[in-house]
C-alpha cells in the first residue's frame, strides 16, 4: 500500500453548485484541486424546483451555451397562481424581460446540471473525488483548533491534504457546525422541507396544458393558497421539455406542530381540483425532498476561518421568495474561490485573507439581497393569510366578476369586499399589505 | 424423408426427477403438432424425444414416454452419477451431433443452466434463455417455421422474440411452471435408445467432496398448490406473521414480492417473480402488492388469484380473479376467521 | 504468483428502467449504469485471494467505450489491469459470439501471464441469461464451477481450487483442476470499500482498449452480429390479460367481500383448496 500522502493545493467539499463554481475558479488559477463529492456522481441526489439563473452562469463560463448545458426550457412565462379551495388565479407575466436570447433563467434537472457544471470544473482542470464523504478537518498541530490543513473522508487511508478547504456541503451543514462556524443546527423555523414529483408527460400535452408555444417556452410559476393546507409555505410547478417538477415547500417548524406527513400534503396540493388535469396520466419519474435554509440573514455561519471558507446553502445564502439559492451559491463559490487564489499568491490562509471572502460578498449582490430580505422567513409565519384568505379572496372576486348573476355590479363588489372584511378587516389588510412589503424591501 | 426432432432434457439428481422435465416435454409435443402439417406436406417425421444422463436411472427414461416422450436417448455412465458440467455437456454434444435435433429445451434450473450454456457453445449454435413462451411460427424467409421463443427483456419491462435462423439446434431454457405438466399416459409406447459415454473419471475434471444440505427452511414455493404472498403493503417485516398465518390457514406456503426481500423482511426462497420463482398454484393470494410487471409474470398462470390492495387503480387487479379493495390488516383477520369457520363446519 | 482474471460487463441499474406510457419504449434516458452486481462480487473475491497470495488481478470487459467507468471501478475495487475490448464490429453479439471475444481475450492473457483463476459473475442483470461463463468455460477447455458461493482453498502448488457451489437442492464442495472458471454468486465475497488511494488511482487510469486492430486478431464470422445466431426477431409489450371482478371491501364491508369471493372460488372449483383441504 502507498503512504504518501495525498495532497492538493486546494479542497472544496461538495461537488453542487458552489463547489464546482468554487472548483472551477482555483483550477484556472493554477491550483491544484480536489472536488470531493459523497455522491456517486456530481448531482445525484440534489434536488431543486427548479430555474437557474444564467447570470451566475455566465459569469463563470460566458460561452456556456456552446458547451451544451443540460437544460430543460429557458423560462418564458413567470408570476403566481393563487390556489383557492376549488380555484385558480395565475398571474404570471411573459414577453419582456423574459423573451431575452438567451434566457435569464433556464428550467433543468439538478441531476443533469449538476454533473455537466462539475464537468466544466473538470475540464479547467479540477480533480473530481466522487463517492468520497468529507468527515472531518485536519487541524494544525493536531489540535481542534488550528488552521484547517485538510480534511478526512469516510474511506480507508483518506486523508486529504491542502492549505485551504471551501466548504459547500449544503443545507446538512455539518462541516460547518464542526469548524465551529456557527454553533447550532439550523432551527426548524429557519428551514423550509421542500418535496416534489418530476411527472413525465409528452412534450405536446405539456405543451397544450400549460399553454406554451413549443419547448423553446417554459413555465416558472411559485403557487400560493391552498397548497399547503393554509401553513407557511409556497408551491412551484416548473415545465421541463417532457415532464413537470411540481411540489412545495413548508416550513420544517410548521411540519413538526401540526405533525403533517410531507407526502400527504403534497399529495392533496396534486390532487387538488385545478391542479390534477395538469399532470393526469402522468408517470411519477422520481419523488424527492430537500431541506432550503430560509432563515436568511440571520440564520448564516462565519463565512470563514483559517484556512477554511463557506459558501452556498451551508451558510443559508438562499432569498426565500425569489427562489433564488443557485445563484448565489455558484457566485460565492466563485469569490471564495477567487479567494483561495489571494491566499496562494500570498501564501497566507489565515483568517485574515480569508475574510476578504466576506468583502467580495458584501460587494456584490449576495449580502445585499440577503440583508435586505432578512425579515422576510419571519413574515410568512407572521402572516399566514397570505397562505389562505388572499388567495381565496382573489379567486372568489374574479370568480364573481366573470359571472353574470343578474344583480346591480355595486351589490356585488360590496359583497366581494364583505367575504374578505369578513375575515380580515379592511385595515388589517391594509396592513397586511405594508408588512408584506417591509419584509420584501428590507425595511 | 427427414426426421425433426424436438428435444427435451431430462434432468434428474439421484433418481429424482425435476418435474419441469415433463413441463417441457408437455410443451415439445404442443411444438411438434404446429409443425405437423408442414411436415407431413415434406413427407417428414416429426418427433419428440427425451435426453437422459445419470447412473441407474432407466426408469425415468421409461417414465418420460408416459409424459410424451417418442423416444428417450438414455446413456447411463457411472461418471454420470453426480450432474458435473463437462461429462454432461460432452455426453450431450456427442449425441446431438449424431442426432442434429431441431429444436432443444432445458429447464432453466441450476442444473439447467448451468448446462445450456455449454451445450450451446459446443454446438455453436443460439440459445434463448428464460423462454416464457414458445411457439413454432412462420419466420420471411424461412423455408420452415422456426421456434419464436419469447422472454422478458430489460427488466421484464418488455418482451422479445427472439429467432436462430441458420443455427441448430435452436435451444431455449425455460424455466419451472412457466408450462402446465401433460397427463401422465401409461399407456403410451415409445424406444429407449441406449448410448456411451465417451468421458473417463479424469476427464470429469472436477470431483465432488461433499454435499451439504441446508439447515434453513428450504420452502419450494414452485410446487405449492396455495401461496400467499405479502408486498411493500404489509408495512414492516412483521406483517409476515399475518400473511404465516392465512397461509398456514390454508395449507399452503408463503411468497413475497422482491422489495420485501431486499428490505430482508423475508428470505429470497419466498420471492415470486422475473428475479424469483415462478409460480401456478391452484390459489395465489397477493396482499400488498401492486402488481409490477415483474411480479405479475411469476405468478399470473396461476389458476384462482386473489388481490387485497387498499389502492383501487392497483395494476395486481388486472390479473386478479378477485380483487378486494381493502385493508390488509382488516380483510386478512376475518379471512382467517372465515376459513377456520368453514373447516370446522365441515370436519 | 497467483493470477486472476475477471470479466466484468456494465449494466444498467435495472431497478431504474421505466417504460414511456405513451410510446411503451424504454427510458434509458438517467438510468445510472453500474457494474453488474453478481461480477462485483466475483472480483471482491478475486482481490481477497490476490491479497491472500500476493497476486495481480485483471480485468476484461467487451463493450462500447462508456465501459471504462467500469473498469476504473474495478481498479477502485483493487484489479490492477483493465482492458476493454472494444470495436464497432463487436456489436448486436449475442452469447455466443460474446463468449467467443472473451475466452479469445482471455487466452491472449494467459499465454501472456498464465491465469489461475478466472472469475464470472452468475449472470448480468440485463439479460439474466447465465450463458456467457459456461461458454467460454466450453471455448477454452476449462473446468467450470458455477454458482460459487465460497472458495475454501487454492493449491497453486497442486494447481487445485476447492469450490462450494449452491444448487437449489444442497450446497456441492467441488474440487477442480487450475486453471479454472468460476461463474459467482453474491455471497463469495463482500463488495469492500475502497481506501482513498485506490479510488485516485483508478480515477486516473487508463485501460488498455483491445480492438479489431489489435493486439490479437478475432475471426469476422464469430464477432458481432455476423457471430450470433440469435436475432430479436419481435419486441413488445406484454399483453394484458383479462381482468378479474373487482370488490370494496369498504364500501361493501369485509363480509361481502369475502362472500363474493368465496363465491367465486367455488365456481372456480378452487374452494376446497382454499380452505386448505383435500380437492
Ligand atoms: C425544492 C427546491 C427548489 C428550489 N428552487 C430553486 C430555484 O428555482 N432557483 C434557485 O436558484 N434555487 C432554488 N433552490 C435552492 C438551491 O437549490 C440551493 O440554494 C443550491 O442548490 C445550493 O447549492 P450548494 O452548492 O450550496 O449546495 P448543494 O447543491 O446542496 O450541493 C452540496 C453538495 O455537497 C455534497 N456534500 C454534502 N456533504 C458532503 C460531504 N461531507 N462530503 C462530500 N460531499 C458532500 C452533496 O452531495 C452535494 O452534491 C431550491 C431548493 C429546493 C430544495
Ligand atoms: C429486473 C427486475 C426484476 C424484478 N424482479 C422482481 C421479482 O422477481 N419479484 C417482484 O415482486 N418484483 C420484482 N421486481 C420489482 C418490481 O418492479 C416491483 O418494484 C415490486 O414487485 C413491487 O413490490 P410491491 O408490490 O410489494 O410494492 P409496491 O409497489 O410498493 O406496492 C405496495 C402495494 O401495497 C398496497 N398497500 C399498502 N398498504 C396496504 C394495506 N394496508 N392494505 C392493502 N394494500 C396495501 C399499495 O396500494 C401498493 O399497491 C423486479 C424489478 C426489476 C427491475
Ligand atoms: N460484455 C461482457 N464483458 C465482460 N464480461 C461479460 C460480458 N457479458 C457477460 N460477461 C460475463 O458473463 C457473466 C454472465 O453474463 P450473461 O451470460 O450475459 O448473464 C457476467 O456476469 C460477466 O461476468
Amino acid at each position: 500500500m502507498n503512504n504518501e500522502r495525498i495532497a492538493f493545493d486546494a479542497i472544496v467539499v461538495g461537488a453542487g453548485l458552489a463547489g464546482s463554481a468554487a472548483a472551477m475558479v482555483m483550477a484556472r488559477g493554477g491550483l491544484k484541486v480536489a472536488l470531493i463529492e459523497r455522491g456517486q456522481k456530481p448531482g445525484g441526489k440534489n434536488y431543486f424546483g427548479g430555474a437557474i439563473y444564467t447570470h451566475a452562469i455566465a459569469d463563470l463560463v460566458p460561452d456556456y451555451m456552446d458547451r451544451r448545458p443540460p437544460f430543460e426550457r429557458p423560462v418564458t412565462e413567470a408570476g403566481f397562481w393563487f390556489l383557492g379551495k376549488d380555484g385558480l388565479t395565475r398571474m404570471t407575466v411573459q414577453g419582456g424581460e423574459l423573451n431575452a436570447q438567451p434566457a435569464d433563467a433556464f428550467i433543468t434537472l439538478r441531476a443533469n446540471f449538476d454533473l455537466w457544471w462539475a464537468e466544466q470544473a473538470q475540464a479547467a482542470g479540477a480533480f473530481l473525488i466522487p463517492k468520497t464523504a468529507v468527515v472531518d478537518f485536519i487541524r494544525e498541530d493536531n489540535g481542534q483548533a488550528g488552521a484547517v490543513i485538510g480534511v478526512i473522508t469516510d474511506r480507508p487511508q483518506g486523508e486529504v491534504y491542502a492549505p485551504v478547504v471551501i466548504i459547500c456541503e449544503g443545507v446538512n451543514n455539518i462541516l460547518t457546525q464542526k469548524l465551529g462556524l456557527i454553533n447550532r443546527d439550523l432551527e426548524p423555523a429557519q428551514m423550509a422541507l421542500a418535496f416534489k414529483k418530476v411527472i413525465s408527460l409528452p412534450m405536446e400535452t405539456i405543451n397544450a396544458r400549460f399553454g406554451l408555444a413549443d419547448d423553446a417556452h417554459g413555465l416558472a410559476v411559485s403557487v400560493l393558497g391552498d397548497v399547503s393546507l393554509g401553513l407557511p409555505g409556497m408551491g412551484f410547478v416548473y415545465t421541463n421539455k417532457a415532464s413537470v417538477s411540481i411540489g412545495l415547500g413548508v416550513m420544517l417548524d410548521t411540519l413538526a406542530e401540526y405533525r403533517l406527513r410531507p407526502y400527504d400534503i403534497l399529495q392533496r396540493y396534486l390532487d387538488h381540483p385545478a391542479i390534477a388535469p395538469l399532470i393526469k396520466g402522468g408517470q411519477l419519474l422520481e419523488y424527492g425532498g430537500h431541506l432550503i435554509p430560509e432563515g436568511g440573514y440571520r440564520a448564516m455561519p462565519k463565512l470563514c476561518t483559517d484556512g477554511a471558507m463557506v459558501a452556498g446553502d451551508a451558510a443559508a445564502m438562499v432569498n426565500a421568495l425569489h427562489w433564488e439559492g443557485t445563484n448565489m451559491a455558484i457566485i460565492a463559490g466563485k469569490l471564495a474561490g477567487e479567494t483561495a487564489l489571494e491566499a496562494h499568491s500570498r501564501g497566507d490562509f489565515t483568517a485574515k485573507v480569508m475574510s476578504r471572502y466576506e468583502d467580495r460578498l458584501s460587494e456584490g449582490f449576495i449580502l445585499k439581497d440577503l440583508r435586505q430580505y432578512r425579515g422576510f422567513s419571519r413574515f410568512l409565519e407572521t402572516h399566514p393569510q397570505f397562505m389562505d384568505v388572499y388567495p381565496n379572496f382573489v379567486n372568489g372576486a374574479l370568480g364573481q366578476f366573470f359571472t353574470a348573476y343578474g344583480k346591480p355590479k355595486k351589490e356585488l363588489f360590496k359583497g366581494m369586499l364583505g367575504s374578505l372584511t369578513n375575515q380580515r378587516g379592511l385595515a388589517k389588510a391594509a396592513g397586511d399589505m405594508v408588512a408584506m412589503a417591509r419584509s420584501v424591501m428590507g425595511w | 424423408m427427414t426426421t425433426r426432432r424436438f428435444w427435451v432434457f431430462l434432468e434428474q439428481e439421484l433418481g429424482h426427477v425435476h418435474p419441469v422435465s415433463w413441463e417441457l416435454l408437455g410443451v415439445a409435443r404442443v411444438l411438434a403438432s404446429q409443425v405437423a402439417e408442414e411436415a407431413a406436406a415434406a413427407g417428414d417425421e416429426v418427433v419428440v424425444e427425451g435426453v437422459l444422463l445419470g447412473h441407474q436411472v432407466r426408469a425415468i427414461a421409461e417414465m418420460a414416454i408416459g409424459y410424451g416422450a417418442d423416444r428417450v436417448y438414455l446413456m447411463d455412465d457411472p461418471v454420470l452419477e453426480h450432474y458435473r458440467n463437462c461429462p454432461f455437456y460432452m455426453g450431450i454434444e456427442a449425441i446431438a451431433t449424431k442426432y442434429e435435433p431441431e429444436v432443444f429445451l432445458i429447464g432453466a434450473t441450476t442444473l439447467g443452466r448451468d448446462l445450456a450454456g455449454a451445450i450451446a457453445t459446443s454446438l455453436g449454435t443460439g440459445l434463448t434463455a428464460d423462454c416464457t413462451k414458445l411457439e413454432m411460427g412462420d419466420v420471411k424467409g424461412a423455408s420452415q417455421k422456426l421456434l419464436l421463443a419469447t422472454r422478458p427483456a430489460f427488466g421484464g419491462n418488455i418482451m422479445a422474440t427472439i429467432v436462430c435462423r441458420r443455427h441448430r439446434p435452436q435451444m431455449s431454457s425455460v424455466r419451472p411452471r412457466v408450462f402446465p405438466a401433460p397427463a401422465y399416459d401409461p399407456e403410451a409406447r415409445g424406444e429407449i435408445v441406449e448410448e456411451s459415454l465417451d468421458v473417463t473419471e479424469e476427464g470429469a475434471r472436477a470431483c465432488i467432496l461433499e454435499f451439504i444440505h441446508a439447515k434453513e427452511d428450504t420452502v419450494d414455493i414452485e410446487y405449492s398448490d396455495v401461496i400467499v404472498s405479502g408486498g411493500r403493503g404489509l408495512g414492516g417485516p412483521d406483517g409476515f406473521a399475518l400473511i404465516k398465518e392465512l397461509a398456514d390457514a390454508m395449507g399452503g406456503v408463503v411468497g413475497s414480492s422482491r422489495p420485501c426481500v431486499d428490505a430482508g423482511w423475508i428470505s429470497y426462497a419466498h420471492q415470486v417473480g422475473q428475479s424469483g420463482k415462478t409460480v401456478r398454484p391452484k390459489v395465489y393470494v397477493a396482499a400488498g402488492i401492486s402488481g409490477a410487471l415483474q411480479h405479475k409474470v411469476g405468478m399470473q398462470n396461476s389458476d384462482f388469484i386473489i388481490a387485497i390492495n387498499n389502492d383501487p387503480n392497483a395494476p395486481i387487479f388486472e390479473v386478479a380473479d378477485v380483487g378486494i379493495i381493502g385493508d390488509l390488516y382488516e380483510v386478512i383477520p376475518a379471512m382467517i376467521k372465515e376459513i377456520k369457520a368453514r373447516k370446522e363446519a365441515q370436519a | 504468483m497467483f493470477h486472476a482474471l475477471v470479466a466484468i460487463k456494465q449494466v444498467p441499474d435495472t431497478t431504474n428502467i421505466r417504460i414511456d406510457p405513451v410510446t411503451g419504449n424504454l427510458v434509458r434516458e438517467g438510468v445510472p449504469a453500474i457494474m453488474n452486481p453478481y461480477d462485483a462480487h466475483a472480483l471482491a473475491a478475486a482481490v481477497e485471494w490476490k491479497r491472500k497470495l500476493n497476486g495481480r488481478v485483471t480485468v476484461v470487459s467487451m463493450g462500447p467505450n462508456s465501459f471504462i467507468t467500469t473498469i476504473r471501478e474495478a481498479i477502485e475495487l483493487g484489479a490492477d489491469r483493465g482492458i476493454l475490448v472494444s470495436d464497432r464490429k463487436f456489436a448486436g453479439a449475442d452469447t455466443l459470439a460474446t463468449s467467443y471475444v472473451l475466452a479469445e481475450v482471455i487466452r491472449a492473457i494467459h499465454e501472456q501471464d498464465p491465469l489461475d483463476l478466472i472469475f464470472f459473475g452468475k449472470q448480468a442483470i440485463d439479460g439474466d441469461t447465465a450463458q456467457v461463463g459456461p461458454g467460454v468455460a466450453v471455448r477454452l477447455d476449462m473446468p467450470i464451477v458455477t454458482y460459487a458461493v465460497a472458495i475454501r482453498a487454492v493449491d497453486l502448488d497442486d494447481a487445485t481450487v476447492v469450490v462450494e457451489r449452491k444448487t437449489e437442492r444442497w450446497t456441492e464442495v467441488v474440487e477442480t483442476p487450475l486453471p479454472a472458471l468460476l461463474t459467482c454468486e453474491k455471497d463469495i465475497a463482500e463488495i469492500p470499500f475502497a481506501p482513498l488511494p485506490d479510488l485516485i488511482r483508478s480515477l486516473r487510469y487508463e485501460p488498455e482498449v483491445w480492438t479489431m486492430d489489435g493486439p490479437i486478431t478475432f475471426d469476422t464470422e464469430m464477432i458481432g452480429v455476423r457471430g450470433s445466431p440469435t436475432i430479436v426477431y419481435q419486441m413488445g409489450t406484454p399483453p394484458l390479460p383479462e381482468p378479474g371482478e373487482k370488490i370494496s371491501a369498504r364500501e361493501e364491508g369485509i363480509e361481502a367481500a369475502l362472500a363474493f369471493t368465496f363465491k367465486k372460488a367455488q365456481e372456480a372449483g378452487v374452494l376446497q383448496t382454499m380452505i386448505g383441504g383435500a380437492q
